[in-house]
Formats: structure tokens, sequence, C-alpha cells
């Protein structure tokens, strides 16, 4: 895959990243399979390298004029997503690719049943507050 | 019974079970965070979302990177690649999202990955 398609990708996965609040590997690994041929556990382990780096910082900035960030449940997530992430390593990688990849599949469609329902109640209080 | 909601060790539960989706999946996690803190923890959308990127600007994954280093399932030159444009995507997309109420938009986006979910989930199938 071209340099700069990759660095584009990368753009519209910002894009969606300070939009949704997510961290973007979700988008990252579909399209490194399925655009650059990768195989499934190099696209993950890529897309962990990506998300070592705080790119999320310019977005944070953004929410946290706004008093959107709750900075004391921030630090405790951080530290069970350590211990869990090195955990969830430790299982994908003794997994076949292929099994892995559908497991990754069924994942995101529980994602997106997450992000539809999350939608309904508490977004609408905030946008009835302007 | 005891709200739990704010409870820190129902915080630290809910963020430890991102973890290990996270390092199975590859991700950082932010998908099942935000979902699950508006859900079980009764945050606000915006403070939800706010919050899940906070917890991801230290390198969370940091160990469930090294897992797969370890194993050689780094392209870290195609990594390098995507950084500069999630960030300055980033910057762009979080002006968008305190703007506007994102709910259709975060619709059509679960629709897509939904979809593009089915397909990860059969395409291993269809190769054999």
């Amino acid at each position: 895959m071209h340099w700069l398609v990759i660095v584009a990708l990368g753009f519209v996965v910002g894009i969606l990243v300070g939009i949704m609040g997510i961290g973007g590997g979700i988008i990252v690994v579909p399209a490194l399979v399925h655009f650059a041929g990768m195989d499934q556990h190099v696209a993950q382990g890529t897309s962990l390298f990506i998300i070592l780096w705080p790119l999320g910082l310019g977005a944070v900035s953004v929410y946290w004029k706004k008093h959107d960030v709750d900075l004391r449940a921030g630090i405790i997530c951080v530290v069970g997503m350590l211990v869990g992430g090195y955990l969830g390593g430790r299982v994908a990688v003794g997994l076949a690719s292929g099994h892995l990849e559908s497991a990754f599949g069924l994942f995101l469609m529980l994602a997106a049943v997450l992000l539809w329902y999350r939608a309904q109640p508490k977004s609408i209080e905030r946008d009835a507050r302007g | 019974m005891a709200d739990l909601s704010k409870n820190p060790i129902a915080i630290f539960g809910t963020s430890l079970v991102v973890g290990v989706a996270s390092g199975m999946f590859g991700i950082g996690g932010g998908v099942l965070l935000v979902p699950l803190l508006v859900l079980i923890h009764h945050f606000e959308q915006h403070r939800a979302q706010g919050t899940s990127l906070l917890a991801l600007v230290p390198p969370t994954g940091l160990f469930a990177f090294l897992t797969y280093y370890a194993a050689r399932e780094v392209d870290i030159r195609t990594g390098l690649l995507l950084i500069p444009g999630i960030f300055f995507g980033g910057i762009i997309g979080g002006r968008v999202a305190v703007k506007l109420s994102a709910r259709r938009m975060r619709r059509v986006f679960a629709s897509i990955l939904f979809l593009l979910g089915t397909w990860e989930f059969i395409a291993p199938m269809l190769r054999h």
C-alpha cells in the first residue's frame, strides 16, 4: 500500500476518533487486513503500536475545556486496561489467525450494538440542555 | 442496595474487562469503555467520551503491545505512517463532536461497524 494512502487512512480514522471518543483501532485493524492484506495478528499488533502514542491528546484537550473529563475514573481505567491488555494479548497470540479474525468480527458486532444503544437517554438530556 | 455506579472498584473491574478485549483484539478499548461508562456507571455521554480519551492518552496498551512485539506480529513502518493523520484528524473530530449532537452520526457509524463485524466474522470461513 502506498505511503500516502496509509497517511490518508490515518486521517480518516482520526476524525472518527474525535467524534466518537474511541481509540481508532477498531477501524485500523479491519482496514489493514482488507486494504493492506495484512495478517490478522500483525494488523492487531500494529494497531496496538499506534495507540501507544498519545494520539487522543488533541481530542482530549477539546473535551477538557468543556469539563467533559472525569480525571479520577480515567486514572483508574488506565491501571485496569494495562493489566487486562497484557492478559488479552497473551490469549490472542496463541490463537490461529482465522479464529482470531472471526472473534474480532463478533466483537465488532457487539461494539456496534453498544454504540447504537448508548445513543439514547443520556445524550438526549444533553441535547436538551444545549 | 448500594449504588455501585461511580464506585472506584466497579470502574476498575469494568476497565479490566476492557483491557482484556483491548489486548485480544488489538484495539484501544474506547469503543467498549465509552458505552460501559454510560450504561453501567451512568456517565453523561460527552463526559464518557472525554474520560475514555483521557484513559487512552498514557500507553494503556503497553503490555498488550509487548506480547505482540515478542511474537513478531507488529508492522512498525505502517504504524508510524498512520500516526500523524490520526492525531490531526482527532482534533478535527473532537471539535465536531462538542458542537453537534452526534447521535445520528453515531448510529450510522454503529451500522457500518455491525456490517464490518459480520464481514470479519464470515471472511475467514470463505477463504477455506
